[in-house]
């Protein structure tokens, strides 16, 4: 460690190594003398001012300018007292010889100065160095293109690592009332360093518009340092900092730190306004596109059930019984058609709520093939549905209102996309241990494989417009409930095979 | 005996509309997409189409198109409520008039017998322009520019005398603000709707028309003339 400025820790370390250098500086003036005290008769009187003077350089190169004053006024008493006659005393006797004493003290007192200064310069140069790689380091992290949260928690983590206080956060304006009037209520929004304990985070916690001292002042908050991040003139939010020795020129480079992490905090909050905004417009479309599906498939049996019904109260029409009967027939199945849609849509408020609860019972197949024609009343007649599933077909484990929904859905847009002579064919077998599979067949247009996807999505349309935007996307939900899966049979090209897997009973056969 | 052919994919619809136009004396053909459609018009040349814009393979727009490439047959369009552009569109893609579902028969017969009256008094061309137009009442001298009504000469300005005689020209014809201000203003207007409203509003004031029953507003439109007004 060879900062001298740094706060408390470099303080110590300052201490620790004056007192290195002057240890340094001693020892080497006793080596010295006692190397060169037996000589001292035989060697000039300015040899040992020469010698003298390394130990006192060794001193400053260790601790700085204090060893050097120490060292020089050792060797200076050194060298008087054992070097300069008469030995043993302070005097000194000849002229020559106070020059000497004279010379020794300024040359170490000048080599001394000279050596700390660029000790300093080395040490000052370094330190900015170090600050520049911190900097590039802050900002190297913040150029990466993060979500907020990650991006907060990196500007406290690089902040706690360059000025190593006991904890460093960073305080924003909670979400919601950032763009409101009043005073904001502030929260920790990262932390990095020690855990951050209850005080604390009251003490940097403000809400419902109370103004509250960050503990910048307080007695029980030593060394608290705060500062503000601002850009485009306006608080972002603040760095708070417990327990940081700071020396002056580490707070110029914190305020360097703030003002780089607030840029970047005002543009992630920028860029996740935007995404939100995205997000509403997203949201927005699919709210037309489901009015848009929504009002098509309620007006279009409307719109048959109003003609018929004018039909047949127009009183100058010769409509014969026969026709009649066939219109009313077609309300009947109309009306039908309508109040299935709007099961339907209650079903998808269901889902949509999160409402969705199974009650899972034990059913066979061919039951739920019955209920499914039930309750679809006359949309589907029974003639034409060809059911075919294996004897040893096992019992299924499923919430048979759901599934009964899912099996009539299919059956309804089989019926209503093909031909009418077409049978529907809706057969099961097992697929494995715990699942049974279910597949619709019809002979209708078919799906064309870009749109197998998108067909279960809600509301989606067949680019017709003419498949109902909700039974599939209702299957899908109800079937996934189960933890079954439900696709298009790709393999299949005249008309369609929609597949579903439910959960059954493992063991359980029908038998008979 | 009329010859109606019924285009739409919702078979409930079509049965409901083949009912009840066949109880009424009409023979009914009936197309369930659109490419069907444009070949039923040529092979059994109906007098009218009732055409659903929402088909499965081709939009209503572009059968209607197809339809004008070489048929003037009248046709009537079946759209949604609340689709207002697409009603516009198929109005200058040549529809006469158009039906908002869901709708009762006796709307429909009424939109019928007019699209049929007029299509008629069209002379199944509304290319040939002759030089006196006769609609109800109204008898418009394209050569001297002068119009009559009941025998009286009515005062008209150029351009009030031009509009008048487009909208005779398509009689029964819901006729777009844009295919008037085009067609009466010049290839360089369309969107001045305001102009064309101006115009009618002085019309029927020199028609003594002022509930306009005889130059009927489609509300969001545009202009219809017509020759079987009630008041008559």
């Amino acid at each position: 460690m060879t900062d001298v400025t740094r706060g408390g820790l470099e303080t110590n370390a300052t201490h620790r190594r004056a007192a290195l250098g002057i240890l340094v500086a001693l020892l080497g003036l006793s080596v010295l003398l006692v190397v060169f005290l037996p000589f001292r008769a035989h060697v000039s009187i300015a040899t040992p001012a020469l010698v003298f003077v390394v130990p006192v350089i060794l001193g400053v190169v260790v601790g700085g300018i204090i060893p050097g004053a120490v060292g020089a006024v050792a060797g200076f008493l050194c060298y008087d007292i054992f070097f300069i006659p008469p030995y043993g005393t302070l005097t000194v006797q000849a002229p020559q010889n106070w020059l000497a004493l004279v010379v020794y003290v300024i040359v170490v007192i000048v080599v001394a100065q000279v050596v700390a200064n660029l000790q300093s310069a080395r040490e000052e140069a370094q330190r900015r160095t170090r600050d520049a790689e911190r900097l590039f380091e802050l900002s190297q992290a913040l150029i990466g293109d993060r979500p907020l949260p990650q991006l907060l928690s990196l500007i406290a983590v690089t902040v706690q690592h360059a000025f190593t206080p006991r904890w460093t956060a960073l305080v924003l304006p909670s979400e919601g009332s950032a763009g409101g009037v009043g005073t904001p209520e502030l929260s920790v929004a990262a932390s990095a360093g020690e855990e951050l304990t209850a005080d604390d985070l009251a003490s940097l916690t403000t809400s419902g518009g109370e103004t509250r001292s960050l503990g910048l002042t307080g007695v029980e908050a030593p060394r608290r340092v705060a500062v503000a991040l601002v850009a485009s003139n306006r608080p972002v939010g603040m760095l708070v900092l417990q327990h940081v020795q700071f020396a002056r020129h580490d707070r110029a480079l914190l305020a360097t730190f703030a003002n780089q992490a607030a840029l970047a905090v005002e543009r992630g909050q920028l860029r996740e306004q935007a995404l939100r905004t995205q997000l509403l417009e997203e949201v927005d479309r699919w709210r037309g596109a489901l009015m848009g599906a929504v009002s098509h498939d309620l007006r279009t049996p409307l719109a048959a059930v109003k003609t018929a019904v004018s039909s047949l109260r127009q009183s100058d029409t010769a409509l014969g019984p026969d026709d009649r009967a066939e219109l009313l027939e077609l309300i009947e199945l109309q009306s039908d058609r309508l109040a299935r849609l709007v099961t339907n849509l209650l079903d998808m408020t269901r889902i949509e709520s999160g409402a969705l609860e199974l009650r899972p019972t034990i059913i066979a197949f061919d039951e739920i093939v019955g209920e499914a024609l039930a309750s679809l009343g006359g949309l589907v007649p029974t003639g034409r549905v060809d059911v075919e599933a294996p004897g040893d077909l096992p019992l299924l484990h499923i919430d048979h209102v759901l599934i009964g929904q899912v099996v009539a859905n299919l059956l309804e847009n089989a019926a209503r996309l093909s031909s009418p002579e077409c049978t529907i064919r809706v057969s099961a077998r097992q697929a494995d241990t715990t699942f049974v599979e279910i597949a619709v067949v019809d002979d209708g247009p078919g799906i064309r494989s870009e749109d197998r996807e998108r067909v279960f999505e809600m509301f989606s349309q067949n680019s017709g417009g003419g498949r109902a935007g909700l039974g599939l996307a209702i299957a899908k939900a109800f079937v996934e409930a189960h933890g079954g899966t439900i696709w298009i049979d790709p393999r299949v090209t005249l008309g369609a095979r929609v597949v579903f897997t439910v959960p059954c009973e493992a063991g359980m056969a029908v038998h008979g | 005996m009329t010859k109606v052919l019924v285009v739409d994919d919702d078979p409930s619809l079509v049965k409901a509309l083949r009912i009840g136009l066949t109880a009424r004396g009409d023979e009914v053909v009936t197309a369930q997409s659109g490419t069907d459609a444009v070949s039923q018009v040529a092979l059994i040349n109906p007098d009218l189409v009732i055409l659903d814009l929402g088909l499965p393979d081709l939009d209503g727009l572009e059968v209607c198109r197809r339809i004008r490439e070489f048929s003037t047959v009248p046709i009537v369009v079946l759209s949604a409520y609340g689709d207002e552009r697409r009603k516009v569109e198929a109005l200058d893609g040549g529809a006469d008039d158009f039906i908002t579902k869901p709708f009762g028969m006796a709307e429909l017969e009424a939109r019928l017998r007019m699209a049929l009256r007029h299509g008629a008094a069209r002379g199944g061309g509304a290319t040939e322009v002759s030089p006196t137009v006769q609609v109800g009442a109204l008898t418009l001298d394209r050569v001297h520019h002068m119009a009559t009504l009941h025998g009286a000469a009515l005062p008209l300005t150029l351009r009030e005398f031009e509009l008048l005689s487009y909208l005779a020209r398509y009689v029964g014809k819901v006729c777009t603000h844009h295919m008037i201000l085009k067609d009466v203003w010049g290839p360089g207007y369309g969107a001045e709707s305001n102009y064309v409203r101006v115009y009618a509003h002085r019309l029927r004031k020199k028609l003594g028309d002022d509930e306009g029953r005889m130059l009927r507003t489609v509300p969001g439109i545009g202009y219809q003339l017509v020759a079987d007004h009630p008041a008559e």
